[in-house]
């Protein structure tokens, strides 16, 4: 890895308009209490504040990252053809992203590139969209990451990750191509001093602190804690319990970084086919039934169970990681107050108590 | 083998020929437009252009490469469609996906085949990929079972098999008709006279669950040991590579890790069978 750099902020500016020319700028905005990733018209810099600049740190946005990978509905083929469909906008930049999401790659990248059969519509955006991720400063109510062994700041898995210090940016390289940027950019970076790196730890510690506060109020297990928790909890009434006021909307599986399911869906107009690859939801009553009628899975507590059977049973055992990157935004989009928090305490209650 | 760069991109593929089975039952025959060299018990998605698609184990001999068939019971929106396909229609297909029958561990075995119902589709394609090595394998035990004779797939076809050497066969329907002189009574009460060396012997099952279910049990009983005992499971396989989701059944995906399942693989996951 390169040595840090600074990035004052008013070159933050110019970063991002000379990123323009070759990508889509996404960066987060406030709308409401909630961020969202919204494109940047990169003609036009005077629209970015510092305010703008500022949002870029605060918390994980309300949609995962996932959807500029693994797209929520995207054409994987046509006709017969065996090359992917070609897209005329420019790949991706999105800045901003947070250490939660990273994690959500292991889970994606697992299911997309490591396997016998890959997927090259995911290969294609992985390799061409550049991800700028960002310390995040401002941890919510919801966050949980350090319990699922994640630091409120990106350590891997980025091209540029940038820590903010007061109006500038302390930058690391993660990829290859991030030096590159670096390197084609290079008379914007300063060099940075100890006191800088003194600023990032200070408050690194200060976000790490704040989660932790939400950890101990939520009584959030640590995932050190959670082997066995499904085996143990299969036959437990908590599942009942828990779907109790689950209507089925599969928002929990749109919002999460690491839910990957899909199904393909096929449509014709004209002379031309397409194969369409769309976020599909295995809290769906027909999720798993097959044309012949059966259903292993009928009722929604079940479901419910599936859904963290797959993601604290089936992961580890397959991939050595818990699929859950605490990022709470399921916590916040289940209109029935399903709270993952309070489901994880009470199966590791029920195992170690 | 499967060599497309992308494995969602069907192959276009033509329907040589349409066989009507029974009442709900078609046998498609299927030139492929790019070879498809399919293991015995793999299986392909077959693609209905604008219309979707579904999975499949070819019922055919895998030995002929030109033209593959598949056995398909009228259940939804593809396999009706399916059932409307003429010679000439152009379709896609997927695939080989699955692990297939592993053959090696059948080898110089006595080998008992538990059939029902459309479950007799994957199961012909074994048959004629026994037939093919009848020498490689000691001694052939089949039973099969439907609901009526009217149901009964392949029905010439079977009591051909009947006059092998080195096969046992046994047939029976639920409920018995003047058409019918063969066993009645479900699958599981023709598995009685079944004279083979249980303790060593490999079971093969495929079938409805419901049939599925019993005929375990009843091998059990017989003193098959779980590892020894083949059985094809049915779950939701949309994209045939471990990707989707939908057919995971503990730690497998039905479409990557199976279809084809040893019985201890699989026996501690509540509701197999549903």
């Amino acid at each position: 890895m390169m040595e840090k750099l600074l990035l004052r902020g008013d070159n933050f500016l110019k970063l991002v308009t000379g990123l323009g020319k070759d990508y889509s700028i996404y960066l987060p905005e406030l709308k409401g209490n909630k961020l969202h990733f919204i494109k940047h018209n990169t003609e036009d810099t005077s629209n970015l504040s510092n305010e703008n600049i500022s949002y870029i740190s605060l918390y994980r946005t309300f949609e995962p990252l996932k959807n500029f990978f693994f797209k929520a509905r995207e054409i994987v083929a046509e006709d017969f053809k065996d090359d992917i469909p070609k897209h005329e906008e420019k790949p991706y930049c999105i800045i901003g992203v947070k250490a939660c999401d990273l994690k959500g790659f292991l889970v994606q990248d697992h299911v997309f590139l490591n396997h016998d059969y890959k997927d090259p519509t995911y290969i294609k955006n992985r390799e061409s969209n550049l991800i700028i991720s960002v310390d995040c400063t401002s941890p919510i109510d919801t966050c949980f990451c350090l319990s699922m062994g994640i630091k409120p700041y990106p350590e891997e898995n980025f091209d540029l990750n940038l820590s903010p210090i007061d109006n500038d940016f302390i930058v690391a390289t993660g990829s290859a191509r991030g030096e590159e940027i670096i390197k084609a950019y290079s008379s914007l970076f300063d060099k940075i001093g100890p006191e800088h790196l003194e600023k990032q730890g200070k408050n690194r510690k200060a976000s790490e602190k704040i989660v932790e506060e939400n950890i101990k109020q939520h009584e959030i297990p640590y995932q050190e804690m959670f082997s066995g928790i499904i085996e143990k909890n299969y036959e437990d009434s908590a599942w009942k319990d828990e779907a109790s006021t689950c209507v089925e909307c599969g928002a929990c599986n749109t919002i999460c970084p690491t839910c990957h399911c899909f199904l393909l869906y096929d449509q014709k107009d004209e002379e031309k086919m397409a194969r369409l690859r769309v976020w599909d939801s295995c809290l769906i009553k027909d999720f798993a039934l097959i044309a012949a009628g059966a259903n292993p899975r009928p009722f929604l507590w079940m479901r419910l169970r599936n859904r963290f059977e797959k993601k604290f049973d089936y992961f580890p055992k397959v991939a050595n990681f818990y699929a859950c990157t605490g990022c709470g935004r399921c916590i916040s989009a289940c209109p029935g107050k399903i709270d993952i928090r309070r489901i994880l305490k009470r199966l590791v209650d029920n195992v170690h108590k | 083998m499967y060599i497309s760069k992308n494995p969602y991109r069907p192959i276009k593929s033509e329907v040589m020929d349409v066989i009507t089975e029974t009442s709900t039952i078609k046998t498609i025959k299927i030139r492929p437009g790019e070879p498809i060299d399919f293991k015995t018990g793999q299986f392909i998605e077959l693609t209905i252009p604008g219309v979707g698609e579904a999975p499949f184990t070819p019922s055919s001999r895998p030995a002929i490469k030109e033209m593959l068939e598949i056995t398909v019971m009228k259940v939804g929106k593809v396999t009706e469609a399916i059932h409307n396909l003429k010679k000439g229609d152009i379709i896609g297909l997927r695939g080989p996906f699955g692990n297939g029958y592993p053959l090696d561990e059948f080898r110089g075995k006595e080998v008992l085949i538990v059939g029902g119902g459309c479950g007799f589709a994957p199961l012909r394609s074994l048959m004629y990929e026994f037939f093919d090595h009848e020498d490689e394998f000691k001694k052939l035990f089949f039973r099969g079972g439907c609901k009526t004779s009217k149901d009964f797939l392949y029905r010439k076809e079977i009591e051909e098999w009947a006059k092998r050497n080195n096969i046992n066969l046994e047939l029976t329907v639920d409920e018995g008709d003047s058409e019918w002189d063969w066993k009645v009574g479900v699958v599981t009460t023709i598995l009685d006279d079944v004279d083979m060396d249980f303790a060593n012997g490999v079971a093969i099952v495929c079938g409805p669950p419901i049939m599925m279910k019993y005929a375990t049990k009843k091998l059990l009983e017989m003193g098959f040991r779980d590892k020894n005992i083949y059985l094809s499971m049915e779950r939701n396989m949309s994209c045939g590579i471990g990707k989707c989701g939908h057919c995971r059944l503990g730690i497998y995906y039905t479409c990557k890790d199976g279809p084809v399942f040893r019985y201890d693989m699989i026996k501690n996951y509540p509701d197999i069978w549903d």
